[in-house]
């Protein structure tokens, strides 16, 4: 590992660390006075849904397929992982191992569902493929209904309330930076390739269909994880919260954030969770000015707002001191 | 099952089925045309609706008979098509069909909380605009209504086949999505072709809306997006793109969600959605679908 | 050159986490600026007390498909609260958050953040919500809060089990599933069928205990059909529930898909009692009087009552509102302020303690009728079974908690 790597790793872990440090004080502190659960809260919600996005974006942006039945993968995480933390309450585990115990359950459960979905489904491609998964998401939510295990139809409560912010948090990092060195790895690199000219990668010897479904079962896998971490937070669902409307507003943060650009996931998602609560005061008002920014990013940024660009701190501060990489680099 | 029951869930499901069939084939203009997944065909159905709840009553008021209030559902749902089209989809034309999926999405969600925002959220009842009896044979009940909304689907699949194999803006149509540079080589101005075609699809929306308000009265500003699901389901099993496939798909959806629901009512939506990948895996371009030069 | 980034990074996390947070604190602020009195994390009980005003955080559905609902609950309460402090009553009311009821979309994800968001004005009471799914998470953290939650629509049992600060005015849905039995085998009739709402809670529940009530009445069940609350199309169910031979056809759903229901099963060649729950309240009969005859449903009032209480709120809201958001749901919430004023002036004081020591067990007479709650913090009242005539709501009978007629139109 050369120096500037391992330099720009520890900026990364440094930053992140910072990030929650920053936040712990501020909650702790109570500089929001009244309002610390709220923005928690808000936080909590930003964690997982960032995990969510930046796996739906591993097929979106990486792969360059739409999907648009993400929510059916984070339920059956979501459901999953509540199952398996009720069947595992009071047997001497310490909440956080439930929890991670459950995550794992949750994504495991997912990740499966992804292949069986993914062998058949990725033989489509386009917009036929995106009808196919949305078709499979309803088929989980009809599924989940029908279900005693789940509640059959009516809320499933009771389940612990085991994600706390600082869990959500660090979950997320660990997840998010999973995926940053998947989609870095050979393995990512040859996704792209797909992505760029399916016949050639085919051509090359390169087994499109085995690298796509992984992708998919990578993809529900952290979905699946998003999920538990919802449950977990809830503590109660009902299979009709997981709907189309539901895969519909992950893919659109995905557009938003940036196809292809996880930090823009990052970014989109933490946007996108907070922007419907800042506009709470204009209820009636939000969907529809969410919309019109959906669309209005669309004229504008096609690729959404950072593309395919990705956000790097070692890259900022090495702009910030130029004469510095420059040393750095001689 | 009784025979009766059967008979029944046969008319039921025609019934619906017709109601998917008009509304699909609507989708399959679009799609065949500019090959984009029009997620908003369902909202104009709403507002062919809202339009046909608050002029219904002017109509009557004023003494001209209730079936104006269909030309103006046609005119208002046109228009609010081609608005859509040229304000939101043909900027985003040009940056791939992920844009294009993902406006078409933010439009439908737009169009719902503006209509809640417009006219409220509470559902209301549609006056009906014309009341044909229901026939009785035996314990089997038939509405007269299914025979008509079957008749005006065949009329219009009938008229837009007509009108895309004969005429030469139907021609031109089918030229555009073959080659969009050959088709302005030739002369055909695309964009306008593009925008006719919203402006058509989104006037069958009006007819779709009317034939939907006589079957299931009542009007919400989220009935579209389910509907247009089915519908959607409808054109794609038939092979999207193709006119008398979004008849046959749209029927063949609701026949089946019909006789699903007579065994297992809880599972309906999943039968449907699992034919929808049987077949799509099977011949992705649908039932009809083999013939690409017909396409739209 | 370390130290230097060191500082650099620091300053950029800063920045990052500021762009994060800028939806946040803005609403931190105005949080903030909203609740002057405020200004620690635990303020209710130390302002309440003496200002003898009760601050209460209203949270229901607002936007999406169930916006009737909150429509009429904004309306309802806006009434209330104008009323209780345009009186002389000891006790006001402040509904915080500006006065507007929070959203949760009926959306479990917003229901949480809707929750968090009147908390942080220091409420100290809270009224919602109107759906159970959404309720139920609030609710467990309510309880973990010790935050005082009288649910208003939220009928699953579960609800005010999760503990001791959990009450509700409506009813449970057992007890409207077992009346509309009671109904049954009071119009001597035998054979039943059921189509309910699959993926509801509300739906499921009246079903099951209908369905249990009929049976240990010796009513046969027929034939129960599933439907989703998104449906349109019931002319599959209704024919087999004609073909089962039901004279009687229970549809515990909510308002949005009565009217269709009602069309299809009449078409279907249905002509018995067809009956439902308080979700039929404010259901559009317009065009479809005829088919509305015979149908009934059971609900917290009925507004052709005489009570005072409810000629007041039903004249008010007609006239201030008109009849649009007249339904259960904002006759709930009407209640469900009248209620907390009552908790103060049980409990001696607007303190979240104070008025869960007054909501305990409390005797409280509004537009719901005589509401008892018992010790799980559930409303034992009397129910009202509507029937249409000429497809207007007209008042049919009223029986106690027990089943026992306490008066009846004819």
């Amino acid at each position: 590992m050369s120096k500037k790597i391992r330099v720009s790793y520890l900026l990364n872990a440094v930053g992140v660390a910072l990030v929650f440090v920053v936040l712990s004080i501020l909650f702790s502190a109570g500089v929001f006075g009244t309002s610390t659960t709220y923005i928690q809260g808000i936080c909590t919600t930003a964690c997982y849904t960032i995990i969510m996005v930046a796996s739906l974006n591993l097929v979106v942006g990486f792969m360059g397929e739409f999907s648009l039945g993400h929510a059916g993968f984070v339920s059956v995480g979501a459901y999953a992982s509540a199952i398996v933390s009720g069947l595992l309450t009071g047997k001497g585990l310490p909440d956080l191992g439930l929890f991670l115990v459950a995550l794992l359950a949750g994504g495991l459960a997912a990740g499966l569902m992804g292949v069986l979905v993914g062998i058949p489904a990725l033989r489509l491609r386009g917009d036929y493929l995106a009808i196919v998964t949305m078709a499979f998401a309803e088929i989980i939510r009809v599924c989940f209904c029908n279900f005693s295990i789940t509640g059959g139809g009516k809320t499933m409560s009771g389940i612990l309330k085991l994600s706390t912010f600082p869990r959500a948090f660090w979950v997320m990092v660990v997840c998010v930076s999973i995926m940053f060195l998947f989609v870095r790895s050979k393995f990512g690199r040859t996704i792209r390739a797909i992505r760029e000219d399916y016949i050639a990668a085919s051509a090359s010897g390169i087994n499109v269909t085995f690298y796509k479904v992984m992708t998919f079962a990578v993809s529900a896998f952290f979905a699946g994880i998003g999920g538990s971490i919802y449950a977990h937070y809830m503590t109660a669902m009902i299979p009709t919260n997981f709907n189309f409307a539901y895969s519909a507003e992950l893919l659109s943060e995905v557009i938003i954030g940036g196809t292809g650009s996880l930090t823009g996931s990052v970014i989109g998602a933490a946007f996108l969770s907070v922007l419907p609560e800042a506009m709470r005061d204009f209820a009636t008002y939000r969907m529809l000015a969410y919309s019109v920014v959906l669309v209005l990013v669309m004229l504008f940024r096609p690729g959404g707002i950072f593309g395919h660009w990705e956000f790097s701190l070692t890259r900022l501060l090495g702009k910030l001191f130029k004469r510095d990489t420059v040393k750095e680099g001689a | 099952m009784t025979a009766s029951l059967f008979v029944q869930g046969l008319i039921n499901g025609l019934n619906q089925g017709a109601i998917y069939a008009l509304i699909a084939l609507g989708y399959t203009m679009v799609y065949g045309i500019i090959r984009m997944i029009n997620f908003a065909h369902g909202d104009f159905i709403m507002i062919g609706a809202y339009t046909l709840f608050y002029t219904i009553p002017l109509m009557v008021n004023a003494g001209m008979p209730a079936w104006m209030a269909v030309i103006i559902a046609i005119v208002v749902c046109a228009l609010v098509g081609v608005l859509v089209e040229i304000l939101a989809y043909k900027p985003v034309r040009k940056a791939g069909s992920m844009s294009a999926l993902i406006t078409a999405l933010a439009m439908s969600i737009f169009l719902e909380n503006l209509a809640m925002v417009l006219f409220g959220a509470k559902p209301h009842n549609v006056q009906a605009i014309f009341s044909l009896p229901t026939v009785r044979i035996g314990t089997v009940s038939l509405p007269l209504n299914v025979l008509l909304t079957i008749a005006i689907g065949l009329l219009i699949m009938l008229a837009m086949q007509f009108f895309v194999k004969k005429t030469n803006l139907g021609k031109a149509m089918r030229a555009v999505p073959q080659d969009k540079d050959a088709s302005t080589l030739v002369g055909i101005n695309v964009d306008k072709i593009i925008t006719l075609t919203f402006a058509i699809g989104s006037g069958l929306a009006a007819v779709a809306a009317l034939m939907y308000c006589s079957t299931y009265p009542r009007v919400t500003n989220d009935m579209g997006s389910m509907m247009g699901m089915k519908a959607f389901i409808a054109a794609v099993l038939g092979g999207i793109g193709v006119i008398p496939g979004a008849m046959l798909g749209g029927i063949l959806v609701g026949l089946i969600e019909i006789f699903v629901k007579l065994f297992a009512p809880g599972w309906y939506e999943a039968v449907t959605y699992g034919t929808l990948i049987v077949i799509l895996l099977v011949k992705p371009s649908g039932i009809l679908g083999k013939n690409v030069g017909e396409k739209v | 050159m370390k130290k230097v980034r060191k500082v650099v990074s620091l300053f950029l996390t800063a920045v990052l986490l500021t762009s994060m947070m800028a939806g946040c604190s803005s609403s931190a602020q105005t949080a903030a600026a909203g609740t002057p009195a405020t200004d620690s994390a635990a303020p209710a009980a130390a302002s309440g007390a003496e200002d003898k005003v009760i601050r209460v955080g209203v949270i229901c559905a607002m936007t999406g498909g169930s916006a009737i609902y909150g429509e009429g609950a904004q309306n309802a309460v806006d009434m209330a609260v104008e009323e209780i402090n345009s009186s002389d009553s000891e006790y006001k009311i402040e509904i915080v958050n500006g006065g507007k009821i929070a959203d949760d979309a009926k959306d479990a994800k917003q229901a949480m953040n809707a929750y968090n968001k009147v908390m942080a004005d220091g409420p100290e009471a809270l009224v919602g919500s109107f759906f159970s799914s959404v309720t139920l998470p609030m609710a467990e953290q309510a309880a973990k809060d010790g935050m005082l939650l009288l649910a208003t629509g939220a009928t699953n049992s579960a609800v005010t089990l999760k503990g001791d600060t959990i009450f509700r005015n409506c009813f449970i849905d057992p007890y409207q599933g077992k009346m509309a039995a009671l109904f049954v085998k009071g119009k001597g009739l035998t054979k039943v069928a059921v189509i309910y709402a699959k993926d509801d809670d509300y739906s499921n529940g009246l079903k099951d205990a209908f369905i249990e009530n009929c049976e240990s009445n010796g009513i046969e069940v027929a034939y129960v059909g599933e439907c989703m609350t998104t449906d349109t199309d019931f002319s599959s169910q209704t024919a087999q529930a004609v073909a089962s031979g039901a004279e009687f056809l229970y549809y515990p759903c909510f308002l949005d898909t009565v009217p269709l229901f009602v069309g299809a099963a009449r078409n279907a060649g249905f002509t018995g009692i067809i009956m439902g729950g308080d979700g039929w309240d404010g259901s559009d009969t317009t065009g479809l009087a005829d088919k509305f005859e015979g149908c009934y449903f059971t609900n917290h009032y009925s507004s052709e009552d005489t009570a005072p209480a409810v000629v007041n709120f039903v004249e008010k809201f007609t006239a201030k509102y008109g009849t649009e958001s007249l339904n259960a749901c904002a006759a709930l919430y009407y209640d469900a302020m009248y209620m907390l004023v009552e908790a103060a002036k049980n409990g001696g004081g607007t303190d979240t303690a104070s008025l869960v020591a007054g909501m305990k067990g409390m005797s409280f007479t509004g537009v719901g009728g005589d509401i008892t709650l018992d010790e799980n913090g559930d409303a034992i009242k009397s129910i009202v079974f509507n029937t249409y005539v000429d497809g207007e709501v007209k008042w049919s009978e009223t029986l106690d908690a027990d089943g026992n007629l306490v008066s009846s139109a004819s």
